[in-house]
């Protein structure tokens, strides 16, 4: 019985102890707080880095389907010229040798 | 005397300005006819071209590209080098005469100039129908075609501006159907108003 009282006031004094307020080690809290800055500025970091490939691949997809865009336009101008130039000799030829079927007639 | 040497230069600017105009005008196509509008709303086809030179000379970057075994595109490439304009219109009627000899002689006189030659000018009494082929010629040199084709019920019109090469013209003839005979006609008018 006596034994039984010395042990439970031996576990009170233990958990006095344990839930004593006790002062942080100095330097603790700043120590902690530049942790977590350093935590998320690394975060930060890696975010900045994806963000600005992501940018470049964009801008880099938009200037290349632009120029792509450029020159098939181009392409489709010229040929279109083109058409247009033989369409004109075309009908140049066909008057031409009209002009001398007439000629020929009138001779 | 210095107020009278700034109203001279001045003058004399101008009048450089003036000419420089008219010579570039010369050299540029005409712009089109209203005449053209009102043949243009009759005819059942139509077929409009208009090539600046710039426009041939882009047109020429893309001829003969890969295409090696195609003699109409050398052919025309070699045809347009140094042109200055084509100009080309085509109308296909329903029905005979769509057009009246005011509109043919309206058109004539718009497009030729005093610079302009007559080659060939051919009517049926009667017909409204004809042909007319004029040359400009500078120092000799043909700088410029212009046919002007009537057909019962096709009216075309030809303007090439710029130095014509007769046997570039003569070298379509193959490709293009043009007949070496009428080459050789213009050729010989063109000896003849050289003389």
């Amino acid at each position: 019985m006596e034994h039984d009282e010395r042990e439970l006031q031996e576990f009170e004094r233990k958990l006095r102890m344990a839930i004593a307020r006790r002062e942080a080690p100095l330097g603790l809290k700043s120590r902690v707080l530049a942790k977590a800055r350093e935590r998320r500025q690394a975060q930060r970091g890696r975010l900045w880095i994806w963000q600005r490939v992501a940018a470049t691949l964009v801008v880099a997809a938009v200037l290349g389907g632009f120029a792509e865009y450029r020159h098939i336009e181009e392409i489709r101008k010229g040929e279109a010229a083109r058409e247009q130039v033989l369409t004109a000799l075309r009908i140049t030829s066909r008057t031409m040798g009209r002009v001398q079927e007439r000629l020929a007639d009138g001779r | 005397m210095k107020r009278t040497m700034v109203w001279a230069s001045m003058l004399a600017l101008g009048v450089a300005i003036t000419v420089a105009a008219a010579a570039t005008a010369q050299d540029d196509l005409p712009a089109p006819s209203p005449i053209e509008k009102t043949l243009a709303e009759r005819a059942a086809h139509v077929t409009e071209v208009t090539l600046d030179k710039n426009m041939l000379a882009f047109a020429g970057k893309f001829m003969n590209k890969d295409k090696d075994d195609d003699k109409d595109d050398k052919a025309a490439k070699e045809m347009i080098q140094g042109l200055r304009g084509v100009y080309v219109r085509d109308y296909e009627f329903d029905k005979d005469n769509e057009y009246t000899a005011e509109e043919l002689e309206g058109l004539r006189k718009y497009i030729t100039s005093t610079d302009w030659s007559p080659m060939v000018h051919e009517r049926t009494k009667g017909a409204k129908e004809g042909t007319d082929v004029y040359l400009k010629l500078v120092n000799g040199q043909v700088q410029g075609l212009f046919v002007l084709d009537a057909e019962p019920k096709e009216l075309s019109l030809v303007l090439i501006l710029g130095p014509i090469d007769m046997d570039k013209i003569g070298a379509l003839g193959g490709s293009f159907g043009i007949p070496k005979q009428a080459v050789k006609d213009v050729k010989k008018a063109q000896k003849e108003a050289g003389k």
